[in-house]
């Protein structure tokens, strides 16, 4: 993107799939309603550009409403959330009661922004007092140099914190790092440093409520449960060169209407509640499973679209073919 | 007419994208169940300036609060709650350890491979915490001189290192025990190489405790061994 000088309007320097798609969905468009009659001997060319028209804003849909994550489980673990790959969110947990946590959950766009975050649900006021969308954490001792802490509270007092250039590299993460001053209403509970380097949430008391504070990928929670009963990874024998991977899992819905097992494998992925889980990778030397977790809601559009394009080439060609037989017959 | 039905195209369009758009910045609030690790219950201990959790923090992980009925049972090195089975070292890393019976065992964590309060006399305490870290750390030295920091003594110089360690065989390990005694703090710290990572056993408390229980952790240290010999 660039800037035009003086303004805040970013240009593409290169354009990108929208810009290239809205154009041709524009002159679609303009094309249906400027040139094309309303004729049934047109009837075919026009149900084959509306199924491309179709197409176009199937796509422009899933790239909006598309979202992926992944699930990771451990053999026998069961999870109601899936993780997002790159999204952070600072999440707020309210863990007084036993049986669940009230969960505020923050994006890391708002964090960027390093503003103050306030919510009906949270007795204090947060303030972003410091956001690197990428850094490398070192333990104080081992970094003599570093400059001095922020933190006043936490884990966050003992580490030192060097930001990082954002990375673009598919085989690598950002790892944000934030400082979220915690204010009550009689004033500063203490500057906290979050981050999901450093492998630990911060906890803290507030009117006898116990909260937790995480820099953690974001959730999406989903009104099921999925349990890992066991996952397989095949090998062609006497070779390293993987011939299978399988994770057989257990689905129960919260409503207990499913309760139900079902073997996720490649090109066999599970679809349930809206999700399709793919068989997408493994860890922990086998032990884990990664399956990505899909929700596009626009996933029906591009087989409507190319039922409605297949149809109307049909009655297109349909047409000429019948011309062209009358015409012979004729002659 | 047909500028109608295509300004309607565009205003679905946009709606759409402003929908879409406004997506990734909103705060949500859910109720959620409770991460099946920091649903024990809570009793870790660490303060501020501990290697551990924040005061008052739950235990991550970890083997229940209470002590085990049987205290000297052996403890999974690498082991996470529930038998989970996320073992945060490989399987054949593990290393067990029977603690002895008057150290009461706490939660484990995603840090700590295991934990213990060791009881003094009048309600103090001393702490003994595992844990495992991959490669060498820096090395001896420098771990040595981090935890003289840590009880307030000044670093040593390479060449009185030696001097300093003393050194355990036990089970095929070869274990290098410090002593260390600050002004307010001591401390005993036991460094075990082991596949590729090194384990730090360390018991941090008053000189009195730490003085008296020399002997036993000695004893403790000769438990250690791989998990599968």
């Amino acid at each position: 993107m660039w800037t035009v000088p003086g303004t805040g309007v970013a240009l593409p320097i290169f354009p990108g799939g929208y810009l290239i798609g809205g154009l041709l969905l524009l002159n679609l468009v303009f094309a249906h309603l400027y040139r094309f009659q309303l004729t049934w001997r047109k009837l075919g060319i026009q149900l084959a550009h509306a199924g491309i028209i179709l197409l176009l804003v199937g796509e422009l849909l899933t790239g909006l409403l598309q979202q992926d994550s992944y699930l990771r489980l451990d053999n026998g673990e069961t999870k109601s959330y899936s993780e997002s790959q790159r999204g952070m969110e600072l999440a707020i947990l309210d863990q007084t009661n036993p049986a669940y946590d009230e969960v505020v959950a923050v994006p890391e766009s708002v964090l960027a922004e390093k503003g103050l975050i306030q919510h009906p649900k949270l007795p204090f006021k947060i303030l972003i007092q410091g956001y690197y969308p990428n850094a490398s954490m070192q333990r104080r001792e081992q970094a003599p140099g570093a400059a001095p802490s922020i933190a006043t509270a936490g884990i966050g007092t003992q580490v030192a914190v060097m930001p990082l250039p954002i990375t673009y590299k598919t085989d690598e993460r950002n790892l944000p790092a934030v400082y979220a001053e915690v204010l009550g209403t009689e004033g500063s509970l203490g500057i906290w440093l979050l981050s999901p380097a450093l492998g630990m949430p911060q906890t803290f008391s507030y009117q006898n409520r116990n909260f937790q504070l995480t820099l953690r990928p974001t959730r999406y929670y989903k009104p099921f449960t999925v349990q890992l009963l066991k996952f397989t990874h095949d090998k062609y024998p006497g070779t390293e060169i993987p011939k299978n991977f399988a994770s057989r899992v257990r689905v129960k819905s919260d409503d207990r209407q499913t309760d139900r097992e079902v073997l996720i494998f490649m090109n066999n992925p599970l679809r349930y509640g809206g999700y399709t889980f793919y068989q997408a990778g493994f860890d922990n030397n086998d032990q884990t499973s990664i399956l990505q977790v899909v929700r596009n809601p626009g996933w029906l559009i591009p087989y409507v679209s190319c039922i409605m394009m297949g149809l109307g080439l049909c009655i297109q060609f349909g047409f000429h073919l019948t011309g062209f037989i009358r015409k012979r017959s004729a002659a | 007419m047909s500028l109608r039905r295509f300004s309607t195209q565009t205003l679905v369009v946009l709606l759409v994208t402003l929908v879409a758009g406004c997506d990734d910045r909103k705060i949500t609030a859910y109720r959620a169940p409770k991460d099946a690790v920091a649903a024990l219950p809570a009793a870790a201990t660490g303060g501020p300036n501990t290697n551990d959790l924040p005061p008052g923090h739950p235990p991550i992980g970890g083997t229940p609060a209470t002590a085990p009925a049987d205290p000297n049972a052996p403890m999974a090195g690498a082991q996470l709650p529930g038998g989970a089975g996320l073992p945060l070292v490989a399987g054949d890393n593990a290393i067990v350890w029977t603690a002895p019976a008057h150290w009461i065992a706490k939660p484990a964590g995603s840090i700590r491979k295991g934990s213990y309060t060791v009881p003094g006399d009048g309600g103090a305490a001393a702490d003994l915490s595992v844990t495992a870290v991959p490669g060498d750390t820096g090395g001896l030295f420098a771990n040595v001189n981090r935890w003289r920091g840590q009880v307030g003594l000044a670093p040593i110089a390479e060449s009185q290192l030696q001097s300093s360690l003393e050194h355990l065989d036990a089970n095929g390990f070869h274990i290098e025990i410090v002593t260390l005694a600050g002004p307010g703090n001591s401390l005993l710290g036991a460094i075990v190489p082991y596949n590729g990572q090194t384990w730090f056993f360390k018991m941090a408390g008053p000189a009195a405790i730490i003085t008296r229980e020399k002997a036993g952790f000695v004893e403790f240290l000769r438990t250690v061994k791989p998990a599968q010999p």
